[in-house]
């Protein structure tokens, strides 16, 4: 048999499974409500974990006598952006794209403990991430807003211990991010910074 | 084009597609179901893709690939097209279609997307590559085992 006749097989069969396919009903429907619980799950979930970030932040400040007013918003178009980089780049999947390593953690002192692997995280534009916190593989996935609304989702990771470095709840817990061609800044839902990283490569 | 415009033009065509890569009608509306609800939760820079429904596409298939790489995935016994026929002839190309179909079960999930993705949804490699995240010369290496299987398959069934 010739590849050609093996090919148009191929079409007829193909052709006549789908052909077989019963009509699907309320696709619409079906995709928009996941969609929505979906969302409202990561919104519930984001809101828990902003809240514990924001305890461990409020309480590391607290000692420290550190910045005690929230930082405003890095809206872009806003009036004073609360950023510290220098020219900020419009937050997308694109510009977070890359490899990062963490420079500041609210509440976390620990950043430069040495660790089996390194603790970078790394954004693809299309949509996922991938890192390590250390010891462990992570991944997940994300989404950014037009206006650096930032969130995220976490998969399955393994839990060995050591000097974890928490990005899955920094990633979990930001509302927000800032960016630049060498500064990445994930900010919670009152506006405190939770979190900088420093581009790799 | 609204998302329930689009899903009322190519809602049916995605659950076609999830069933020709997964070979299961329960599998291929919730391949369906989960591309569209990642395009629905992105709808507006799906919509101002080149082809938004390239672009559905591609998370349906590639919602696929991740689902086969899961531990927890076991292949179900594929659907059949046709119930079979008691009398072989005059509905020979309907057997004949069917063995095909049934070996395609043999084919890793890569390669039958591949052969899906080029001889149903009628795409350039350089567009399933794209799709795909791997090269050309990739796709057409990949077409080219499948073939070969499916070639073999079929010999060995006309054969015994």
């Amino acid at each position: 048999m010739s590849n050609t006749d093996l090919e148009d097989d191929l079409r007829g069969t193909f052709d006549r499974a789908a052909a077989s396919v019963p009509m699907a009903t309320d696709l619409t429907g079906r995709a928009t409500t996941d969609a929505r619980r979906a969302q409202r799950r990561t919104w519930m979930i984001s809101a828990a974990a902003a809240v514990a970030v924001a305890s461990i932040a409020a309480a590391t400040f607290g000692l420290s006598g550190g910045r005690s007013t929230p930082v405003q918003l890095p809206v872009a178009g806003g009036n004073a952006p609360a950023s510290t980089s220098a020219v900020e780049t419009e937050p997308s999947v694109e510009t977070v794209s890359g490899t990062w390593r963490p420079v500041q953690m609210a509440g976390l002192k620990a950043l430069s403990a040495e660790r089996p692997e390194d603790p970078v995280l790394v954004f693809r534009p299309d949509g996922t991430w991938t890192g390590s916190d250390g010891c462990n593989g992570l991944q997940g996935t994300y989404n950014i807003g037009q206006r650096g609304e930032f969130t995220a989702k976490a998969g399955m990771q393994r839990l060995i211990g050591c000097d974890n470095v928490p990005h899955t709840g920094v990633l979990q817990s930001a509302k927000r991010i800032a960016v630049d061609a060498s500064t990445l800044e994930f900010y919670g839902a009152d506006g405190r910074e939770l979190a900088r990283y420093a581009r790799a490569r | 084009m609204e998302f329930e415009e689009y899903v009322s033009a190519r809602g049916q065509d995605l659950v076609r597609l999830g069933f020709t890569v997964s070979g299961d009608y329960q599998r291929a509306e919730d391949l369906a179901q989960i591309a569209l609800m990642q395009a629905f939760r992105s709808w507006r820079k799906v919509r101002k893709a080149d082809d938004p429904h390239l672009y559905v596409r591609r998370i349906l298939v590639n919602a696929y690939l991740s689902m086969t790489r899961r531990r927890s995935f076991t292949e179900s016994p594929s659907a059949e097209i046709d119930p079979p026929h008691p009398v072989p002839d005059p509905a020979t190309d309907i057997v004949n279609s069917d063995d095909l179909w049934r070996a395609l079960a043999e084919l890793s999930a890569r390669e039958r997307v591949v052969l899906v993705l080029r001889y149903y949804q009628d795409l350039d490699d350089r567009t399933i590559a794209d799709m795909l995240g791997i090269k050309p010369s990739s796709v057409r290496s990949t077409a080219s085992r499948a073939l070969a299987t499916l070639r073999k398959a079929r010999q060995s069934h006309h054969v015994s």
